[in-house]
């Protein structure tokens, strides 16, 4: 397998932007990309294209990704949209990846976009309920909200979590996201606050929720012995695994649990060559609070059931040692929906590259560092681990 | 806007949905249910069509708040408040998720016993769309 490289980023802030649309979103995290490949990259010799979307609102859900690569001026290159509900770009990374390691080809664009802010509220719960088993979880009367509190009480249950450890997740990622120009939601956010915050569907609450965001990121790769003629830092793909489960909940043996995503770790830690203790930084898909608290246990960060704990000592904090969403992941910094995989990776990049937008914001200790994006309710999951080439 | 189930589609499974219909693996003799094409277990293609009791215990559940349930569930949540659902470990084996019905939130609990009523869903295209929700045994 031939290795694979990161050789530029690119992110749009993320947040409402009711006057935007999917092209010019689009187009402004190319332009970031293209410009962050430091010795320049021609797009006429990008060989292929993977974008990311759910498509939200329907608008275009035909032949998407050829029209946004032709928005951003790069006509011609083999495009192809790729959907796994949130994790959509994230697999968009996997297809990149996986076509230059084939050798298929030399340079390749991985992106997500979506624009949610568009469709009125109802319409958006449409969109968001769309990606379980519609026949049974839908017309069991929920969408994520309901499917995720229920692992949250299994988990509560189980192993003794408690609602204050989900709203620490909420509380530390809000905080981080403080720093972050890109990021939607940067007031400060207190526990106080958050025990505050309205009902959603319980035991979650609204601030243990995603907003409804506008955003697009996008990432070019090259094969890694071209990648120091684009760049002098370039970022080495070092694994990436991938996962799939039963899309309802209820046909899985564990609730509290993403197999999926154990998967897609364990096969993105074999490739790397590393274990779980050797990451130095992640960013997880944190859609509802709970999320990340699996996540913990699913990358085998803690052991199963302790996230909880390992989250109150205080690990996971940016000045901990093993700092989880920094960026203010998808709560903070926010999740529009085809972006989001792609995004992890522009944050997870400039902090390898020492590149974080803010000195504040700039991880010390940056070894491997790693991301996870999940589809649905865990439906599927896209694991990837970076490190600096040296 | 409601999630788009077909006539054909609900139709295709009326069985399950209306007179709670599992599939027994003729190999392995697991239940499963919604019913499946391939055996979770042990990759069989045949099933035996056996009903189920409807009688189980709660797993898990959420009660969903405003803008918390389907857009399509809003008529409801603007008569009863709240949207109630779980999975339900059904006594044959099978775990699925449903309304529940009939019951506070607040009596809520892990362990509940519930059994199978024929309740309505919603309706979309001018029929009526009817399904499984749990209520509390009735001994």
């Amino acid at each position: 397998m031939i290795d694979v490289a990161v050789i530029g980023v690119g992110q749009t802030r993320y947040g409402m932007f009711p006057g935007r649309t999917l092209k010019d979103l689009f187009y402004e995290a190319s332009r970031e990309a293209l410009d962050d490949v430091d010795k320049g990259l021609d797009p006429n010799d990008i060989d292929e294209a993977f974008v990311g979307t759910l498509s939200t609102g329907g608008a275009q859900l035909g032949n998407f990704a050829p029209l946004m690569m032709e928005a951003a001026g790069m006509v011609g290159v083999g495009a192809r949209h790729v959907e796994n509900a949130c994790a959509s770009s994230g697999f968009a990374m996997r297809d990149a990846v996986s076509a230059i390691s084939s050798g298929s080809a030399d340079i390749a664009v991985a992106a997500g976009v979506e624009k949610m802010s568009d469709l009125p509220r109802e319409r958006n719960r449409l969109w968001l309920g769309i990606s379980g088993d519609v026949e049974w979880e839908r017309l069991a009367g929920t969408n994520f909200a309901g499917i995720y509190a229920m692992m949250a009480r299994r988990h509560m249950f189980e192993y003794g979590t408690k609602i204050s450890h989900i709203k620490m997740v909420a509380v530390k990622n809000r905080q981080n996201a403080l720093e972050n120009p890109k990021a939607q939601f940067r007031s400060a956010f207190t526990m106080e606050q958050a025990t505050k915050s309205p009902n959603l569907a319980s035991p979650l609450d609204f601030s243990d929720a995603c907003g409804i965001t506008d955003g697009a990121s996008m990432v070019i790769l090259a094969r890694a012995d071209l990648a120091r003629s684009f760049t002098d830092q370039p970022v080495l793909v070092v694994g990436s695994g991938v996962g799939s489960d039963y899309v309802a909940i209820h046909d899985r043996t564990s609730l509290t649990k993403l197999q999926g995503a154990v998967d897609a770790s364990v096969k993105a830690y074999e490739m790397a060559g590393i274990r779980p203790e050797d990451i130095d930084f992640a960013e997880v898909h944190d859609c509802f609070a709970i999320a990340e608290l699996l996540s913990y246990e699913d990358l085998g960060f803690c052991d199963r059931g302790k996230s909880g704990i390992y989250l109150e000592s205080g690990i996971t904090q940016r000045d901990g040692k093993r700092p989880i969403n920094n960026s203010g992941g998808l709560i903070a910094k926010g999740h529009p929906i085809g972006s989001t995989g792609t995004g992890q990776i522009c944050e997870v990049v400039n902090q390898l590259r020492g590149r974080a937008d803010t000195s504040a914001r700039q991880l010390a200790n940056v070894g491997y560092g790693l991301t996870h994006n999940v589809g649905g309710s865990g439906a599927a999951v896209a694991v990837h681990i970076f490190k600096a080439m040296e | 806007m409601t999630s788009y189930i077909s006539l054909p589609m609900y139709a295709a499974n009326i069985d399950q949905r209306l007179r709670i219909i599992a599939g027994k693996c003729t190999n392995c003799s697991i239940i499963v249910y919604p019913q499946r094409l391939v055996c979770k277990c042990c990759g069989g293609k045949n099933f035996d069509l056996t009903p189920l009791s409807g009688l189980g215990e709660l797993y898990t559940f959420s009660v969903l708040h405003g803008g918390g349930a389907p857009s399509e569930f809003d008529y409801e949540q603007k008569m009863t408040g709240d949207v109630l659902c779980g999975i339900v470990d059904l006594f044959e084996g099978p775990r699925v998720m449903a309304r529940l019905a009939d019951i506070d939130s607040s009596q809520l609990k892990i362990g509940l016993k519930l059994e199978a009523v024929i309740r309505r869903l919603y309706d979309q295209e001018g029929i009526l769309r009817y399904g499984v929700k749990f209520v509390p045994e009735t001994l």
